[in-house]
């Protein structure tokens, strides 16, 4: 008995060589030998399996077959680390066989759950994820079926190899356990996503993300740009709760980074300078979420010409005092993140925003502000020098704030105002850029500048038509609005010409709508030009009519543009009927004699 | 109005190196995986069906160093001149000839060699084009040209003119556009001078991928040419900038380990180390939303970033994918091929093709 104690001592110790061969060892390995600690760990399992074999006759059955078990897994994996899928298999198949009958039991679980999988690894290095999946959804299976009926600590797979005296605390076994199971729905995250099972895949990384909060095995840093990222997705399919718990988390979790000092502890410049990125990356995460609700908001409140709509203002206001009850409901499907201490600062956090589509001026402000603070965050470390693309992006959702918190401004001076902050932060940069470095946010400002002008000149329209004269200050104004609106869009469509200054045949597909619109606008922006001069009045109906005509007849050469500009095409194709009659009314009144 | 600009689809060239001399015996005619039907389309022998390639231009075995020359690079040159960015790229396994087709035979550092490539051809015509302008315009334009040449390996740049220094950073100017922060620059006045400041810093390439344990099969190395000019007219001082890039790309036997990466999972390990690819998952979800208005936090590569102007901007771009024909390098023909054919189809998507 003695001699057969001190032989399980040596075959443990076979076996712990072998692990640390296989996982740190090999770590080193040169790049011309990169298997050698694979394959000496590999020597050293046959020579246990061997040894175990023959320890067979006097051993107990089940005991056997579980450390049988236990060396097929660690084969299995080292076939497949060293490329050799099939050996692998078979080995995993094996371990998984020998486990079938025992699988629920506490010495098991944790193993067969691991040889799963290991199993979906090695299937979707064959490319068939599908089989892939069905092992990694038979673990998920299996872990909930044992939490269920069981929960208690299983033992460690390393355990089966280990004196009595070694053995694992219950504490340490769980926290291996959940590991092993947040690595089977990782696994799944990625099956999904190859799968294109978006949402699924979506809830499967929110709910590892959970877990490693849970189980403290994540860096805060990217834990908290992979929730910040998540929550991107959450806004693209307009789920704000979500999105707003995963920034919320983000921002808490990213904080204690911070506070948190690194191993090394001697941090270089560069650590903190990317530090300092990743929280401006954060906040770029959190300025889109406002923008995007604001936005959302506006779908919802606007009518047929893009104004609110009071009276379905009134009717969300309406449903959303039914929908206040429900809300708590709600918020309990969400997967929340983190256990009592975190999730307390998490909803603190989320507390300083709201989550529901703003319906009125007030509503939209706070958000707009909460958004406002971010840009200056994002802008801190996003500066223009050094960082010229971040610093436009961020500005031009600064801008795009401005113009959606416009939408809520009943009072048109005040929302003149505010466009005219958005040409305060865009035209100086637009000034600097160099197009042949920065063509395409070039034209991205033009446009935006032009349009800006564009709904400053609408809006001084629109007040003037209140008063009962047009005086002389408001005219210019308004023409001096559209000078400059014009000057944009022209701006903009020479940008699309060739090095010899011509103006493309054919539009390309991703600036036909842009070009076209612009055209279009222009054509309005000529009509609208006020003047008493009848003579010029003349000349800007003839330029706003060959630039309608440009469209109509743009569509007619090129018929796939017409559902690009539908709407345009058919205001243009009526202005290009009717010019003309107007001309000529005009012309006759000049002179009349003719 | 949200738009996107991309610019001209991005020239794809594919050259075919003579097999080996030791193989052309062995192999034979039927050692070949491919071959050239015009100038322009290219046959690979897959089974059961043989795959056309068509691309911008295909260069057979015979090819000259000079036709090659004028085909890809002559035209990227004078738009240089012309103030437009151009950026020329080579791709292909190790030993399909990317060296031979962009520097020339290896075992010379003659400038002169009848079969010198690309680069030396590239930098004598822009000299050359330079002088002619001087001479038209005399004393009322002036050039200036520099260069840099850097080396970006696992994410890290380093500066192969000055191999003291490591680890440099990109970083944005509202007027120059994407420059590497404290590289060096070295002017250069004649295109032997050009020459001799890129086999300086081929060959600390080489040095530091021995003494350093760098792969230099795993790296990038981006050359790039600024030419500046001024012209006085009357009172008015013009001056116009551009740049001339010359990228190796790393070997494409990497390109097809992260291409296959792209299917299966990636492994958590057993180590204790957080699950760091689940932000690439997460990437992907959000990916695939059209919605404009939302921040991913991972960034593009660093060559990616670099070269962003010509990847998809107002820049003349251009690939020679250098395959090997022996049938031995079947895949990695294919694979060379079918990389040529995403760049020259997919010109929306170009920066991930190149997000290695």
């Amino acid at each position: 008995m003695a001699a057969a104690g001190s032989g399980w001592a040596a075959v443990c110790e076979k076996f712990r060589t072998a692990r640390t061969l296989s996982a740190v060892e090999s770590r080193k390995d040169p790049e011309t030998e990169p298997y050698r600690s694979k394959y000496s760990a590999r020597a050293l399992l046959q020579e246990v399996k061997q040894l175990l074999s023959a320890a067979e006759e006097g051993g107990e059955a089940r005991l056997l077959a579980v450390r049988r078990a236990v060396l097929e897994y660690e084969l299995g994996v080292n076939h497949t680390d060293t490329e050799e899928l099939s050996a692998g298999e078979e080995h995993l198949q094996r371990c998984t066989q020998l486990l079938e009958p025992h699988r629920l039991s506490p010495d098991c679980v944790s193993l067969y759950i691991q040889a799963q999988n290991n199993l979906g690894i090695l299937w979707s290095e064959r490319d068939e994820i599908k089989t892939a999946q069905t092992y990694l959804e038979s673990a998920e299976a299996l872990y909930n079926q044992y939490m269920k009926e069981d929960g208690n600590p299983p033992l460690d797979p390393s355990e089966h190899f280990m004196a009595e005296e070694e053995k694992l605390t219950d504490q340490e076994r769980s926290k291996r356990f959940e590991k092993a199971y947040t690595h089977t729905l990782y696994y799944l995250a990625q099956v999904y996503q190859h799968l294109e099972m978006i949402e699924k895949a979506a809830q499967y990384c929110h709910t590892t993300l959970k877990r490693q909060l849970e189980y403290c095995g994540y860096y805060p840093v990217e834990w908290a740009l992979n929730a910040a990222t998540l929550s991107q997705y959450y806004l693209s399919k307009q789920c704000f709760m979500e999105s707003r718990h995963c920034l919320a988390a983000a921002s808490v979790i990213f904080s204690q980074a911070g506070q948190v000092p690194s191993a090394e502890d001697n941090e270089t410049e560069q650590d903190q300078q990317d530090l300092r990125q990743r929280k401006a990356e954060i906040a770029r995460c959190w300025i889109k979420y406002c923008l995007n609700l604001l936005q959302s908001a506006r779908k919802l409140l606007e009518d047929n010409v893009g104004e609110l709509d009071p009276d379905r203002q009134l009717e969300l206001k309406a449903q959303r005092k039914k929908e206040e009850d429900e809300k708590e409901k709600g918020r309990k499907k969400a997967v929340l993140f983190g256990t009592s201490d975190i999730c307390d600062s998490v909803l603190a956090m989320e507390e300083k925003v709201s989550s529901v589509y703003p319906l009125d001026f007030q509503e939209a402000r706070e958000i707009f502000l909460v958004g406002q603070n971010y840009v200056q965050e994002a802008k801190e470390f996003f500066q223009v020098d050094g960082y010229v693309t971040d610093h436009i992006e961020i500005v031009q959702d600064h801008s795009a704030l401005f113009k959606v918190l416009a939408f809520f401004e009943e009072d048109y001076e005040r929302r003149c105002k505010m466009h005219k902050r958005r040409i305060d932060m865009l035209e100086p940069i637009y000034a600097d850029l160099n197009p042949q470095y920065y063509l395409l946010i070039s034209r991205q400002l033009q446009f935006e500048l032009a349009d800006t002008y564009y709904e400053m000149m609408d809006l001084k329209v629109a007040i003037g038509n209140r008063l009962e004269e047009l005086d002389s200050h408001t005219i210019k104004k308004i023409n001096s609005l559209a000078q400059l609106a014009i000057k944009y869009y022209e701006l903009f469509l020479d940008s699309l010409r060739n090095p010899d200054k011509v103006f493309p045949e054919q539009l390309e597909e991703d600036v036909l709508r842009p070009a076209m619109v612009a055209k279009f606008h222009i054509a309005r922006l000529y009509g609208k030009l006020i003047t008493s001069d009848s003579k010029k009045q003349l000349e800007n109906m003839q330029t706003s009519l060959e630039y309608y005509t440009f469209l109509v007849d743009y569509c007619e050469k090129y018929p796939d543009a017409v559902r690009a500009v539908e709407t345009e095409l058919e205001l243009s194709r009526e202005m290009v009927g009717l010019l003309p009659t107007r001309m000529e009314r005009l012309r006759a009144k000049l002179c009349p004699f003719i | 109005y949200s738009f996107s600009v991309e610019g001209d689809a991005i020239k794809v060239y594919v050259r075919v190196r003579p097999p080996s001399e030791g193989t052309a015996l062995t192999d034979g005619d039927q050692g070949l995986c491919l071959s050239v039907l015009s100038s322009n389309t290219i046959r690979l022998h897959s089974k059961p069906e043989p795959k056309i390639f068509t691309f911008d231009y295909v260069a057979n075995m015979e090819t000259t160093q000079e036709s090659v020359f004028s085909s890809v690079a002559k035209n990227i040159v004078e738009s240089c001149m012309n103030g437009y960015n151009g950026t020329i790229f080579a791709y292909g396994q190790t030993g399909s000839g990317k060296t031979f087709t962009m520097m020339g035979p290896s075992d010379s550092d003659n400038f002169t060699h009848s079969l010198r490539g690309v680069i030396p051809r590239s930098f004598e015509y822009l000299f050359f084009l330079i002088e002619r302008e001087k001479e038209k315009a005399g004393s009322a334009k002036s050039f200036l040209c520099k260069c840099s040449f850097i080396e970006i390996y696992n994410e890290q740049i380093f500066d192969l003119l000055d191999s003291a220094s490591a680890g440099l950073f990109l970083r944005e100017h509202i007027k120059k556009g994407v420059f590497v922060d404290g590289a060096v620059e070295q002017v250069l006045s004649s295109a032997a001078e050009a020459y001799q400041v890129l086999t300086m810093g081929w060959r600390n390439r080489r040095v530091a991928s021995t003494s350093m344990n760098r792969e230099s099969s795993r790296s990038h190395a981006v050359f790039t040419i600024t030419v500046e000019s001024m012209e006085k007219n009357n009172e008015i001082v013009n001056i116009r900038s551009s740049l001339l890039n010359l990228v190796d790309l790393a070997g494409s036997e990497r390109q097809k380990d992260t291409h296959t990466e792209g299917l299966r999972l990636k492994e958590a390990g057993n180590i204790n180390r957080s699950l760091s690819c689940l932000g690439q998952v997460i990437t992907a979800l959000v990916d695939v939303g059209n919605g404009k208005q939302r921040h991913i936090c991972y960034r593009d590569s660093k060559l990616t970033f670099l070269l962003r102007d010509s990847l998809g901007g107002n820049a003349k771009t251009c690939i020679i994918a250098n395959v090997h024909p022996g049938s031995r390098c079947f895949g990695e023909t294919l694979s060379t091929l079918n990389f040529a054919q995403r760049a020259k189809l997919i010109k929306n998507k170009v920066r991930e093709l190149f997000n290695v």
